[in-house]
């Protein structure tokens, strides 16, 4: 059971990290728009996978 | 296709059949309107064809492009004007802008892909959350103007905006909150486990020597959360203390604390029992209210100051050297201004050159322009409709009629009469009795049985820890919120909940508010000319030159094929013009010298070619849709109905008869209808609805004072709700879940007192033990969170 003293310690030094990404991720911004990038995935320009298949239109839309 | 298509872009139906379309996807897609039409070229012709692909809502319709509205972006370019909200560096200029239209995310990804290619823009942010972009260019390659021209070229509308006082401060706020509240979750997730094996602990043998480990590693946990997250109860409730008014947080923190405190005891001498994971919960939950609380108030500010748009008043200044663009702030007393048609006037002055109709729907509600000639006096804030004038500056700043609208608007709201407030007192006097009972249980334990005092008064603030009682408003007017949001109102302050069951007069402006503020052609009357399409075609065409709201009516029968010549602008009567050949006239009885049917109520105007009258046009500010239905259902709730009104034309009486109030005030100045409010608040709470400028002082006169979204930002700025769309049927919507939210209110609070009542005789004789305790306080807890969620299944 003693192993306890070590495995605990670890598992709080996991959880502050937990908490300091955390902190991160909301002073970075990122929780100020949910509902944009839930979906912004989709939006990656879905070029066909062969390229020139078709030349028309999408003058630009170079990938972000 | 034979039912009518509705528009490819904003999902409007289309009227004109396919005059209108643009070709996605090598498909023809029909448009309701030229402006829908120019906005889904450009969006396709700038590739960004993914935006109709993956946008889940359709856009936003489009009004016909005007070109004077390009005209008024240029304003943003002066030095002066862009002091005001840009920011610049070395190179590079930021801006935020509030951006009109946005529906969905895809219309963010949009926005951002058309203006990342343009030269000089280095960045672009665009969130759809608050409807804002952040841009950053340089200035030397590209103005503002230009950035917010391509903006509106894909159909939206970029300003940049006043920021909310309150927003600044609620945006911090939030985010601290959203801090709180993460690190109070994180903690009581561990502190719960270590409690669920101390638990375990009183039915196996826990070793006493683990027991005190999993004590001192929740001790560290929950340390966090009391010193920390649970920090705003505790300046909450030094401030109530400071005030005399105890409130709620008073009993939560010291709930927090003592239990904290006492937990720690006991840890440090391996006795007692220990209450953090209650602690950590407790606070985590509270914080949750909180912070969704938080939230909605921050929604409120954003799009309370994103309706606040900052136009920059310029004015022509007419100097030794021709006209110079300067902004309004920067004009004196005796400078000579010109005003072109469609120009908002920057300063009240008189006219010294030309004539012309003035728009004062603004200061007056009436909407139809008045003629004035030289030496006529003109407002500042009020629009030019016909001709240029040159206008003397006579008042600037302060001594403006606007701002004295504003003036009496301030010392309305500093005026307003309180609408008693239940849940603060209860509060109050909750608080104190348990106070009073702590105290005394302490004392009568000290001379008895001195050694469990400590323990049993704890246990009796533990027990009834107000912590149902704490959550029963929050999470009840959170819910309420959340449906008001989705129903398209705003509450911009609290305790609406409350005032909006209370309401028993309802006062509604007419122009803007009842009516739609703008004239549509009611009926075509036929008299020589059998073409009833041609007829419109003609008379859109010849009105096409003109501002006046009149003109406007005819707008979408505009045929692009007819062109007119010759076309002359009658001040205050009508027009003429050549069409193929054939002269028309279109205007009032007098002008056209046709025989007038007198009816005041409607505005008639005559076509007419150079021998006969063709057709009478009627035309009346139309009704809301949902205005008469509104009035009935406010009717049948019993309030009393009346409409205050600044039009002083028997089209109140009309609009009155229609909808089915009795009680008419019209002609009424700002302060008259301040007055009017004052009366009737005598015998009852009044709610307000109004949408003008002239409306500011009695919106923050009245108990409640409601505001349309197409309103004034002055009006908004001062009302309590805005209703977003302009749809009148939602305030009783509103009415119904404030009802709703209240009778929940009320549930909670007697379920939180009665749990209370019973626990506290049994904690005071030191009957319950701890685990008992915390879970009635869970139990009750949640009871009160699930019937405040019922509030969010309610249906409209």
């Amino acid at each position: 059971m003693s192993i306890i003293y070590v495995l605990i310690p670890i598992a709080m030094l996991f959880v502050l990290i937990a908490i300091g990404i955390f902190f991160w991720a909301v002073k970075s911004e990122q929780f100020d728009d949910l509902d944009r990038q839930s979906v912004s995935i989709l939006f990656d320009d879905d070029k066909p996978v062969i390229p020139e298949t078709k030349n028309s239109e999408s003058t630009d839309s170079t990938p972000s | 296709m034979m039912k009518p298509l509705d528009c490819f872009h904003c999902g409007e139906p289309v009227l004109t059949d396919t005059q209108f379309t643009t070709c996605i996807n090598d498909k023809q897609q029909a448009m309701c309107c030229p402006g829908c039409q120019a906005v889904s070229k450009a969006i396709i012709d700038a590739g960004l064809i993914n935006y109709y692909k993956f946008r889940t809502e359709p856009g936003s319709r489009q009004n016909a492009i005007v070109p004077e509205e390009l005209g008024t972006f240029s304003a943003f370019d002066l030095v002066e004007v862009q002091e005001d909200f840009v920011h610049k560096d070395s190179d590079t200029a930021t801006v935020s802008l509030s951006i009109d239209g946005i529906t969905c995310a895809a219309c963010a990804w949009l926005i951002e892909h058309k203006l990342k290619h343009v030269e000089g823009i280095i960045k672009i942010q665009v969130n759809s959350t608050t409807e804002r972009a952040l841009v950053t260019w340089l200035p030397e390659q590209i103005k503002l103007s230009a950035i917010l021209n391509q903006i509106s070229a894909i159909g939206y509308q970029a300003a940049p905006y006043q920021v909310d006082e309150q927003e600044l401060l609620s945006k911090k706020n939030s985010r601290q909150y959203l801090l709180r509240l993460g690190l109070a979750g994180f903690a009581t997730m561990q502190v719960m486990m270590f409690a669920l094996a101390l638990y375990a602990g009183y039915f196996t043998d826990l070793d006493v020597e683990f027991r005190d480990y999993f004590r001192w590693v929740s001790l560290i946990f929950a340390a966090p959360v009391v010193f920390y997250s649970a920090q705003p109860f505790y300046f909450s409730a030094i401030r109530s203390i400071f005030s005399g008014r105890l409130n709620m947080d008073v009993s939560v923190s010291i709930a927090i604390l003592g239990a904290y405190i006492a937990s720690c005891i006991a840890t440090i001498n391996a006795n007692g029992e220990v209450y953090f994971e209650s602690v950590s919960m407790f606070t985590f939950f509270l914080l949750l209210g909180r912070y969704f609380e938080q939230n909605a108030r921050q929604k409120a500010s954003i799009s309370s100051s994103n309706l606040h748009k900052l136009v920059p008043l310029t004015a022509h200044l007419i100097t030794d050297s021709g006209a110079k663009d300067i902004p309004a702030k920067g004009l004196k007393v005796g400078d000579i201004i010109l005003v072109k048609p469609g120009e908002v006037i920057a300063a009240d002055g008189v006219i010294v050159d030309g004539y012309s109709s003035i728009n004062e729907a603004m200061l007056t509600g009436e909407q139809l322009p008045v003629s004035k000639t030289l030496s006529g006096e003109v407002y500042a804030g009020t629009i030019n409709v016909e001709q240029p004038i040159r206008v003397e500056v006579t008042a600037v700043g302060q001594d403006q009629l606007v701002a004295e609208i504003i003036r009496l608007q301030e010392s309305a709201s500093n005026n307003k009469p309180k609408v008693a407030r239940y849940v603060d007192s209860i509060s109050n006097y909750f608080t104190w009795t348990i106070l009073v009972v702590a105290a005394l249980t302490y004392v009568v334990w000290k001379i008895y049985w001195p050694e469990d005092a400590f323990w049993v008064t704890l246990s009796v603030l533990v027990a009834t820890c107000p912590c149902a009682l704490a959550l029963a408003t929050p999470t009840a007017v959170t819910c309420a919120t959340g449906i008001f949001t989705r129903i398209g109102v705003i509450a911009r302050t609290p305790g609406v909940f409350e005032k909006l069951t209370l309401i028993q007069h309802v006062v509604f402006d007419k122009t803007g508010t009842l009516t739609c503020g703008n004239l549509k052609i009611e009926s075509t009357e036929l008299i020589t000319s059998t073409d009833e399409e041609q007829v419109l075609a003609i008379a859109a065409s010849l009105e096409a030159s003109s501002l006046h709201p009149i003109a406007k009516a005819f707008e979408s029968y505009r045929d692009p094929n007819l062109s007119v010549k010759q076309s002359k602008n009658h001040i205050g009567q009508g027009l003429s013009g050549e069409i193929n050949g054939q002269k028309y006239r279109i205007g009032s009885a007098a002008f056209v010298g046709a025989t007038e049917i007198t009816d005041s109520t409607k505005q008639v105007i005559y076509l007419v070619n150079e021998s006969q009258v063709l057709a009478k046009f009627l035309l009346v500010d139309a009704i809301r849709s949902d205005a008469a239905e509104t009035v009935k259902l406010l009717k049948e709730s019993g309030c009393l109905v009346s409409i205050a009104s600044g039009d002083a034309s028997n089209h109140v009486e009309e609009v009155a008869n229609k909808i089915g109030i009795d009680d008419v005030n019209k002609g009424l100045s700002p302060e008259g209808k301040l007055q009017l409010i004052r009366q009737y608040q005598t015998h009852s709470n009044v709610a307000m609805f109004g949408d003008g400028i002239n409306d500011a002082p009695v919106l923050a006169g009245a108990n409640l004072s409601i505001a349309m979204g197409s309103g004034a930002a002055v009006t908004k700025s001062s009302a309590d709700l805005i209703l977003l769309g302009d749809k009148l049927s939602r305030y009783t919507d509103a009415v119904k879940v404030a009802k709703l939210a209240d009778r929940i209110i009320k549930q909670n609070l007697f379920w939180a007192l009665a749990y209370n009542l019973f626990i506290i005789p049994l904690a005071v004789t030191g009957h319950v033990l701890p685990y008992v305790a915390a879970l009635g306080m869970s139990a009750s807890s949640l009871i009160v969170v699930g019937n405040s969620l019922r509030l969010l299944k309610v249906r409209l």
